[in-house]
C-alpha cells in the first residue's frame, strides 16, 4: 500500500515536471502608450508575430495606461515581489527602479551577441539606459520633444512676417525668434484669443522645459543624480522667457494639457507647439493643413532630451524567462520591427538599419518631418533621471503649472523646485 | 419596566456577533493597526524594508506646506459640501411633505443622482463642466454670467467638485429627512396654525428641533463622506491643478502609489483616522445633548 502511494507520487512528479518542461515559457509585458493613437492593437500584433517565430515563447502583453500608471503598476507589483517580466517605462523612471533592485543588468546579453549588433542602435538613446556602469535597459519608444508649425497660418500672416524680416517659409530658429512670431501669429478679437502664436503644453512640461535649459548649456539635475540645479541664471532665463509668453504677452494659453495641446493645434487654434515626435502620426492623420516640423528653436545652443520609454527585463524571475525576454527584445528592436513601429507611432526607429529597409525609405519620403527628430538626435542629450522621478516630476509641473497660470514668480518657482528636488536627491546620496 | 429576560443575557449575544467582528479585525482593524505602525517608519524608495523613525513622517509632513494646503482643501470641500446639502435636504423634504400631488414622482426625481454610479457621474460631469463644449458654461454665457474654466482652472476645480457632490447627495439627505418628518405629530402644526404661526415660524419651531435625529445622522455621516471622497476626484482632476484639488485620501493614495511611500501615506492615514474619530465624537458629544428623541 505505502509503496503504491510511492510510486504514484514519483509518477505524479514526473508527469508535472515534463508537463512544465514541455510547456512554453509565458512572460507578461507590462506597457503604457504615450502618445494617442491606437498602439496597443500594434503591439497585440507585434507579440503575435514574435510568438509564431517562438512557439515556445508567449507573451502576454499587458496595456498599463499612461507612463504615470505604467510605472505605478510596475512599482506595486515588485514591491509584492511579483514583478512583471519584460516592462517599458518612462526613461527617468531608472534609478527608481534601481532603488528598488528590480532589474537585470543587459550587459551579459548584449557582449553575448556579436560586436555589430549593438552598432545598430543610436547611441544617443543609451544614455537613458547606463547607470553605474551597466546597462539595464533597451532603447524602444524613444522619442524628442520637437518644433511644430502650421503652414497655413504662416502664409496668412506672411506680410507681417516680412515686415519685420521674418519668412512664413520657416520656423523660428532662436528663442527671439520663437516670440516675435508668436507675437505675430496670435489673433486676437476684443479680449477673446482665437488662435494662440505658440502652445507651451502642460503635463510633460518638465520635459520641454528641460530642452529650454539645455538650450542655455545647463541642465537639472546632473548624471550622478546628485545635484539639482533648478536655482542656476540658465533656468531662470529659460522660466522666464515661459512666463513673458504665457503671462505677459498672452501669446501661449496658460497651462494646456499634454492630449488637448495637439487637439488646438490640428484644429488651427494654434500656429505652433513644442511636443513630442510621438504627435505626428496623428497630425499628419487629423490635420487638414500642410504641416512642417522643425529642430527646436536654439538659445546658446540646440538642445533636446531624448524622453519615451525603454524596455526592461526584471530580477526575480527564472533564467528561462530572462532568456526569452532577451529573445523578445532583440525581436522587438530588430530593424524590421524598429521601423514598424516608428512608422506606426512616430516614435524614432530606434535601430538605424531600419531607415535602410525599402519600405521604410518609402514612408520618409512621404513623411520627410519624420527626419527631424532622428536628425535633432545629434544636439541631444539624456533626459533627466532620478530616484523618486514620479515626486521630482509632480514637484516640477506644479510648480511650472503655477508659473503658467501666473500664481508664482519664476524665481520662487525655481527657489521651491531647487529646495524639494535637493531634498529628494539627498535622501537617495545619503 | 422589567424586560430583563433570558434572551438578554449570557453567551449568546457574543457568538452572534462573532462573525461580524472576525471579518471587521480582519479588514479593518488590522490595516489600521499596521497603517499605525508603519507610520512610525521609514519604508519607501529609498528604504524598501521598513526602517523605525519615530516621529519623523508626522513631522516632515507637519512642515510641509502641500500638506496644509490639502488640509485646507479638505476643510474647504467639507464644509461648503455638508452645510448646503444638510440645509437643501431639509428645505426639499419639507417642500415635497407639503405637496399633495406627484409626491413620489419628486421625491424619486430629488433622490436619482444617487442611483447614478460614482464614475459615471464623474465622467457625465467633466463634459459638463467643459469650457468649450460644455452644457454649463454654454448656459452661464447665455445669461451673461462668467464662465470658469472650471477643471482646468486651480480656483475653480475644487467649487465645481463641491457643486456636484451637493448634486449628487442632496437626494439621499433629503430622504432621510423624509422620514423625520413623518414622526413630527400633525397635531403640533395644527395648534401652531391655530395660533397663528406662519409658515417659517412653524417650521423654526416645530419641525427643526424635532428633526434633530436627523440632522445627527446626516450631518454624521456627511462629514465622513466628504473625508473619504475619492473616486471623482480620481476622475476628474487627479488632485490637479497643481494640488487645487488635492484632499486627504487622494494625498494618501498618491504618496503610497505613486512615490511608493509607505511611511508618509501610513502617517496621513493615522491623522485622517485620529481626526476624523475626534470630529464624530465631538459632533455626539456637543450636539447629542441637544437633540430632542422624543416629545417628552
Amino acid at each position: 500500500m505505502k509503496k503504491g502511494n510511492l510510486m504514484f507520487v514519483l509518477l505524479l512528479v514526473f508527469v508535472l515536471t515534463t508537463g512544465v518542461f514541455a510547456e512554453s515559457v509565458e512572460l507578461s509585458f507590462y506597457y503604457p502608450v504615450g502618445v494617442s493613437g491606437p498602439l496597443a492593437r500594434v503591439i497585440d500584433q507585434m507579440t503575435a508575430e514574435f510568438t509564431e517565430l517562438h512557439p515556445d515563447i508567449k507573451i502576454q502583453p499587458v496595456y498599463c495606461g499612461n507612463y504615470n500608471d505604467t510605472m505605478q503598476k510596475v512599482q506595486t507589483a515588485v514591491m509584492s515581489q511579483d514583478p512583471p517580466d519584460i516592462a517599458v517605462v518612462e526613461v527617468s523612471e531608472l534609478y527608481s527602479l534601481l532603488a528598488m533592485d528590480a532589474l537585470l543588468p543587459l550587459d551579459d546579453y548584449i557582449n553575448s551577441e556579436n560586436e555589430d549588433f549593438i552598432n545598430q542602435y543610436w547611441e544617443a538613446f543609451f544614455g537613458n539606459a547606463v547607470a553605474n556602469d551597466q546597462i539595464w535597459g533597451f532603447p524602444f519608444q524613444r522619442s524628442t520633444p520637437v518644433f511644430y508649425w502650421n503652414k497655413e497660418l504662416f502664409q496668412k500672416h506672411a506680410d507681417e512676417l516680412y515686415a519685420v524680416g521674418l519668412s512664413p517659409e520657416r520656423a523660428p530658429k532662436t528663442w527671439d525668434e520663437v516670440v516675435q512670431y508668436a507675437d505675430i501669429l496670435t489673433e486676437k478679437n476684443g479680449d477673446d484669443t482665437e488662435v494662440y502664436g505658440l502652445i507651451l503644453p502642460g503635463g510633460w512640461n518638465d520635459w520641454i522645459f528641460e530642452a529650454f535649459v539645455r538650450q542655455n548649456e545647463s541642465f537639472l539635475i546632473d548624471q550622478e543624480n546628485s545635484i539639482a540645479n533648478f536655482d542656476s541664471q540658465e533656468a531662470l532665463q529659460a522660466l522666464l522667457l515661459w512666463y513673458k509668453l504665457t503671462n505677459e504677452m498672452h501669446v501661449s494659453p496658460p497651462l494646456r494639457p499634454w492630449n488637448m495641446t495637439i487637439t488646438d493645434f490640428v484644429a488651427g487654434d494654434a500656429a505652433m507647439m513644442y511636443y513630442s515626435t510621438g504627435g505626428m502620426p496623428t497630425v499628419r492623420k487629423t490635420a487638414n493643413f500642410d504641416f512642417e516640423v522643425a529642430f527646436l528653436p536654439m538659445h546658446y545652443t540646440y538642445g533636446t532630451p531624448v524622453g519615451g520609454g525603454d524596455f526592461h527585463i526584471f530580477k526575480g524571475i527564472s533564467k528561462e524567462k530572462q532568456d526569452a525576454a532577451w529573445e523578445f527584445i532583440k525581436f522587438m528592436t530588430n530593424p524590421k520591427n524598429a521601423a514598424k513601429w516608428s512608422m506606426e507611432s512616430g516614435y524614432v526607429c530606434v535601430n538605424k538599419e531600419g531607415y535602410d529597409l525599402p519600405e521604410m525609405q518609402e514612408f520618409m519620403d512621404d513623411f520627410p518631418q519624420m527626419w527631424t527628430a532622428a536628425n535633432q538626435l545629434q544636439y541631444s542629450y539624456p533626459k533627466m533621471m532620478a530616484v523618486n522621478y514620479q515626486q521630482i516630476r509632480k514637484i516640477m509641473t506644479t510648480n511650472l503649472d503655477d508659473v503658467m497660470l501666473g500664481n508664482k514668480s519664476p524665481e520662487k518657482a525655481l527657489e521651491t523646485m531647487q529646495r524639494e528636488i535637493q531634498k529628494i536627491l539627498d535622501m537617495y546620496n545619503r | 419596566m422589567k424586560t430583563k429576560g433570558r434572551l438578554h443575557t449570557g453567551y449568546k449575544p457574543y457568538i452572534f456577533l462573532l462573525p461580524s467582528v472576525v471579518f471587521l479585525a480582519i479588514f479593518t482593524y488590522y490595516p489600521i493597526y499596521y497603517s499605525v505602525r508603519y507610520s512610525f517608519t521609514s519604508f519607501n524608495l529609498f528604504s524598501p524594508k521598513p526602517v523605525f523613525n519615530g516621529f519623523e513622517n508626522y513631522i516632515s509632513l507637519f512642515n510641509n506646506e502641500v500638506f496644509w494646503e490639502v488640509v485646507i482643501n479638505n476643510i474647504i470641500y467639507a464644509v461648503f459640501t455638508i452645510f448646503p446639502t444638510m440645509i437643501l435636504a431639509l428645505l426639499l423634504a419639507i417642500l415635497v411633505n407639503e405637496t399633495k400631488k406627484f409626491k413620489s414622482v419628486i421625491e424619486l426625481g430629488l433622490f436619482y443622482p444617487m442611483l447614478i454610479p460614482m464614475a459615471a457621474a464623474a465622467m457625465i460631469w467633466v463634459f459638463m463642466l467643459d469650457p468649450g463644449i460644455g452644457v454649463i458654461n454654454k448656459f452661464l454665457g447665455l445669461i451673461g454670467l462668467p464662465e470658469p474654466g472650471w477643471l482646468g482652472d486651480d480656483k475653480a476645480a475644487i467649487w465645481a467638485l463641491i457643486i456636484m457632490a451637493i448634486w449628487k447627495n442632496v437626494g439621499y439627505f433629503m430622504l432621510i429627512y423624509l422620514a423625520g418628518l413623518q414622526n413630527i405629530p400633525n397635531h403640533l402644526y395644527e395648534a401652531a396654525e391655530i395660533e397663528g404661526a406662519g409658515w417659517w415660524r412653524k417650521h423654526f419651531t416645530i419641525t427643526f428641533p424635532l428633526v434633530s435625529p436627523s440632522t445627527i445622522f446626516v450631518f454624521i455621516v456627511s462629514i465622513i463622506q466628504s473625508f473619504k471622497v475619492f473616486t471623482q476626484i480620481h476622475l476628474m482632476t487627479k488632485g490637479g491643478p497643481g494640488y487645487s484639488t488635492t484632499v486627504l485620501v487622494y494625498y494618501i493614495y498618491e504618496n503610497a502609489f505613486n512615490y511608493w511611500d509607505i511611511g508618509t501615506a501610513a502617517a496621513l492615514t493615522t491623522i485622517l483616522i485620529i481626526s476624523l474619530l475626534f470630529l464624530v465624537i465631538m459632533v455626539f458629544g456637543v450636539f447629542g445633548k441637544k437633540v430632542h428623541y422624543s416629545l417628552s
